[in-house]
């Protein structure tokens, strides 16, 4: 009982961070039809950047404000010009091979500046664990998939309440006809992307506490969440949030009675496995048909 | 590409496989050299998928390491050689690939890059975690020195085995790229809708490129254990899979130099690399992103692009090889499929329609429609709009499935079928919003609309057999005599793409004469043509219905209709309400309100 309990907070954690990830994949698709294989990078240049401010004296609070503006710029940045020059066409799949460059690239910087091996992010959120139906966790856990939920239900609210929302919304059903109609597609699609990449950003921040922060800690986050936000319909912000929370839980089971690598398997065999059941994802829209 | 220029390359090819050994300054150079021929192997078969089937892999490695593994695995415990350990290895990963393609049935783009991404990562992460067979994370070492014929292969002699591989490979997947299995997979690609119209199995054709890029893993695998007589998961990561991948979009997809290309560069340039130690990761990523700004297409595909657009080749065809009209449109055998009904193909075939009803959602969109085209005549379709003719066009070429009711073309019940099987009956159309091959050539269009008369094997193709041959030179004739009945050979080597809105419909007739149909239906081909084409297309439809072809024909244009048609069928709200020759349907007062309402007040 103990550990089951042990393994769900453990696995809503981590599943927290899948669900942010997924959310950016998530409203960058909406935006601009164009997975961003840079976008776990991005997760990992809010951690880095966060721990590098405090390395450099700043207080905990500003180093982290301004690993989000960096974020948000480097989201806007990799949005003009390694996506927009590619994504001409439907078919087209040259942002699949830029993007991953631009991770390449940044990867690489990040190991030169910050070396090769993994740092804590030190946070209030770890300083001592608390118990919870006898399982012992840090807030900074809690924390996470709150954040997620909160992010859902504010993207949900920035939609339907704000102008720039429902302009985000037309150009995401239709870009052309929303052009038709006066909204500023680019202006739309970039403002996605800067919100994705804050996203990706705050989840950096938020789990190095945790795991700790490393110039190679984005590939696979980033594959993780990619994987989340398409198990979850990559066209529905609350599908991937069940389906990240989902994710981590099952992975920390798993790790927890098997091994690590056992984990890898069981989550993306279900991956897979939900992908033949639901071929748009758990809630994603079926795209209709016609001739 | 011109006969020559390919001979040209894999003569250079030859040289290069036979220069390299001789110019080798020691084990180390021959050794890279061999990596890239193992990289090439992988590059030309996943170019199948990539640059002909439109279809992403980021999984490739998986494959890759599945036929390493079963290579390793039987040599170590079984004592499996290096040929029976290469068939192994194939036959594994084939089928892993056609399991892989399963998903394509129902999952696309994205949603399939997941798939792959998630299918390598399992791989890799099994041979880690299943230590009892592949020996964990430490991997599996002491694999067997090759041996060929009981002969133990050295440096030099497995240098053979690698290039004669590697060459056959590339000289099968080239012939494979320009036979009808090619041009169905970038029709695949390009319009599945229109694929599927002209009898071409999509799922299969699917199936077979990943089966293809799949082989040639697992074929690369196995070569890979032994060259290198240790392996372990580390060379089967994601990053192997994104560098599989690039080698063929960085040399150029589609082409067959092109992956051979990005296999030599992607080899060779993280040798080079290294000398700029901490940068060499950077240096990596700004290349890649660099080629991508400044040559799209990639290395070779931008080269080929450039030197067509300085030196043109020729646009026409020589029409003097086409044969008779009467002769193309016969349709010689569809051999393929039993469902076929051969000897009724030049009379012209019955299509039955009966209490069709169609509903989507709440909204019923065809309500108990029953229609019959008899044999060999033109008959009409028309309807006000949203009166469910295209409804009806898409049930009976199998695009929707009826509530109840049933179709049927000569009496074979096809009311089930799917898009293919029907288009396999004899049963050809175009669509009313075009639907062409746009990256493919006028002529090569019209050979995809061939592709069901074809009676060779995926074998005949990749040797060029004399059957394979013959087959292609009456393909050729056939789309020689079609375009010069559509008046389109000057445009014969023109992208399909590129042609005027009225070209482009003409274009889709000829395609779907090409299949050597028995019923032709014709979604609104006068829509958007001037006064003039329109009377050329009068001319067409006529002629047509003459050499034994029946005509379904869903059109607005009333003189038209009038003009040509045996017998009108009404739609109007999804009924049926009238049908008859064109005399009588003009005066039906049904069809007059239908068109223009009720009469507000009785006129004098």
């Amino acid at each position: 009982m103990q550990a089951a309990v042990q393994y769900i907070l453990a696995g809503l954690a981590i599943g927290g961070i899948y669900a942010l990830v997924a959310l950016g994949f998530h409203i960058m698709w909406s935006a601009a039809r164009a997975v961003n294989f840079a976008h776990g990078d991005t997760l990992m240049l809010g951690a880095v950047l966060a721990i590098m401010g405090l390395d450099a004296g700043l207080p905990l609070w500003l180093a982290c404000t301004l690993s989000l503006v960096a974020s948000c710029l480097f989201g806007v940045l990799l949005e003009r010009f390694a996506i927009r020059p590619f994504a001409t066409h439907a078919m087209s799949i040259g942002w699949m091979l830029t993007t991953m460059a631009v991770g390449i690239m940044l990867e690489a910087l990040v190991t030169m500046r910050f070396g090769g091996f993994s740092r804590p992010l030190p946070s209030p959120g770890i300083e001592r664990s608390i118990s919870v139906l006898g399982a012992g966790v840090y807030p900074q856990e809690l924390l996470i998939p709150l954040a997620a939920i909160l992010s859902v239900i504010g993207l949900g609210i920035l939609r339907k309440r704000t102008l720039i929302g429902r302009a985000m919304q037309a150009v995401a059903f239709d870009r052309r006809a929303a052009a038709l109609m006066g909204i500023n597609v680019n202006g739309v699609v970039a403002f996605s992307f800067a919100l994705a990449a804050t996203l990706g950003g705050a989840a950096g921040i938020l789990v190095a506490p945790v795991t700790q922060a490393s110039a190679s800690m984005g590939l696979i986050l980033g594959l993780k969440g990619f994987a989340v936000a398409i198990i979850g319909g990559i066209t529905s912000a609350p599908g991937v949030l069940i389906a990240g929370l989902g994710f981590g839980v099952v992975e920390k089971f798993v790790e927890g009675y098997i091994s690590t690598a056992a984990r890898e398997i069981v989550g993306f065999g279900l991956t897979i496995l939900v992908l033949l059941v639901f071929p748009q994802g758990l809630l994603g829209k079926r795209e209709i048909f016609k001739v | 590409m011109t006969a020559r220029s390919t001979v040209l390359g894999f003569i250079l090819l030859a040289a290069l496989l036979v220069a390299v050994p001789l110019t080798a300054h020691n084990e180390y150079e021959l050794r890279l050299f061999m990596l890239f021929l193992v990289y090439a192997i992988i590059a030309l078969g996943l170019n199948v998928l990539v640059g002909l089937a439109g279809l992403i892999s980021l999984g490739q490695a998986g494959l890759f390491a599945l036929g390493a593994y079963s290579g390793a695995v039987l040599a170590t415990r079984f004592g499996f050689g290096l040929v029976a350990g290469s068939i192994a290895g194939i036959a594994i990963t084939t089928v892993f690939g056609v399991l892989l393609a399963y998903p394509t049935v129902r999952v696309r783009g994205v949603y399939l890059a997941v798939i792959t991404i998630a299918f390598g990562l399992i791989v890799e992460n099994a041979a880690i975690e299943w230590q009892g067979l592949t020996g964990g994370p430490m991997g599996i070492t002491n694999i067997p020195k090759p041996h060929l014929l009981g002969m133990r292969l050295s440096g030099f002699a497995y240098f053979a085995v690698l290039a004669v591989v590697l060459f056959a490979t590339a000289v099968g997947t080239h012939n494979m790229k320009n036979s009808r299995y090619g041009r169905a997979m970038l029709a695949v690609a390009q319009s599945e809708t229109a694929a599927r119209s002209l009898g071409i199995n999509a799922t299969a054709v699917r199936t077979l490129a990943f089966a293809i890029s799949a082989a040639t893993a697992g074929l690369a695998g196995a070569l890979y254990s032994f060259l290198n007589s240790y392996i372990s998961p580390d060379v089967f990561t994601f990053s192997d899979s994104i560098r599989f991948l690039l080698m063929v979009i960085f040399g150029g997809a589609g082409t067959t130099t092109g992956p051979l290309l990005g296999a030599l560069l992607l080899t060779y340039l993280p040798e080079y690399l290294q000398q700029l130690q901490y940068w060499q990761a950077f240096a990596y990523g700004f290349l890649l992103a660099a080629v991508m700004f400044v040559l799209p297409q990639g290395v070779f595909g931008t080269a080929v692009e450039l030197v067509r657009r300085l030196r043109p080749g020729a646009r026409t065809i020589d029409g003097a090889r086409a044969v008779e009209l009467a002769q193309a449109l016969r349709s010689q055998s569809h051999s393929r499929t039993d469902l076929g009904a051969d000897h009724r193909a030049h009379a012209g075939a019955e299509l039955l329609a009966e209490t069709l009803t169609v509903r989507f959602g709440g909204l019923i969109a065809l309500d108990e429609v029953s229609m019959q085209v008899r044999p060999g005549e033109i008959h009409a379709l028309i309807g006000p709009n949203g009166s469910g003719k295209s409804t009806l066009v898409n049930t009976i070429t199998g695009f929707y499935q009826p509530a109840h009711g049933r179709v049927a073309l000569d009496g074979t019940d096809l009311t089930r079928a799917s898009p293919h099987e029907i288009a396999r009956h004899g049963l050809a159309r175009t669509f009313q919003n075009t639907e062409l091959f746009g990256d493919l050539t006028v002529i090569e269009n019209v050979m995809v609309g061939y592709d069901q008369r074809f009676r060779y094997g995926l074998f005949d193709a990749a040797i060029r057999t004399p059957r394979f041959r013959r087959g292609e030179q009456v393909c050729g004739e056939v789309a020689a005599s079609l375009l010069g009945f559509l008046g389109l050979l000057k445009y014969a080597h023109e992208k399909a793409r590129f042609l005027p809105f009225g070209l482009q419909r003409r274009l889709e007739v000829a395609r779907a004469l090409a299949s050597g149909p028995r019923l032709l239906l014709l979604d609104e081909p006068a829509a958007g043509l001037t006064a003039k084409e329109i009377e050329e297309l009068d001319g067409m439809i006529r002629r047509i219905a003459s050499l034994g072809v029946s005509v379904l024909l869903i059109e607005h244009h009333i003189e038209l209709i009038m003009a040509i048609a045996d017998r009108v069928t009404v739609l109007d709200y999804g009924e049926v309400i009238a049908s008859d020759v064109p005399d009588r349907i003009q005066q039906d007062a049904r069809v007059i309100e239908a068109y223009f309402g009720a009469p507000v007040t009785a006129k004098a």
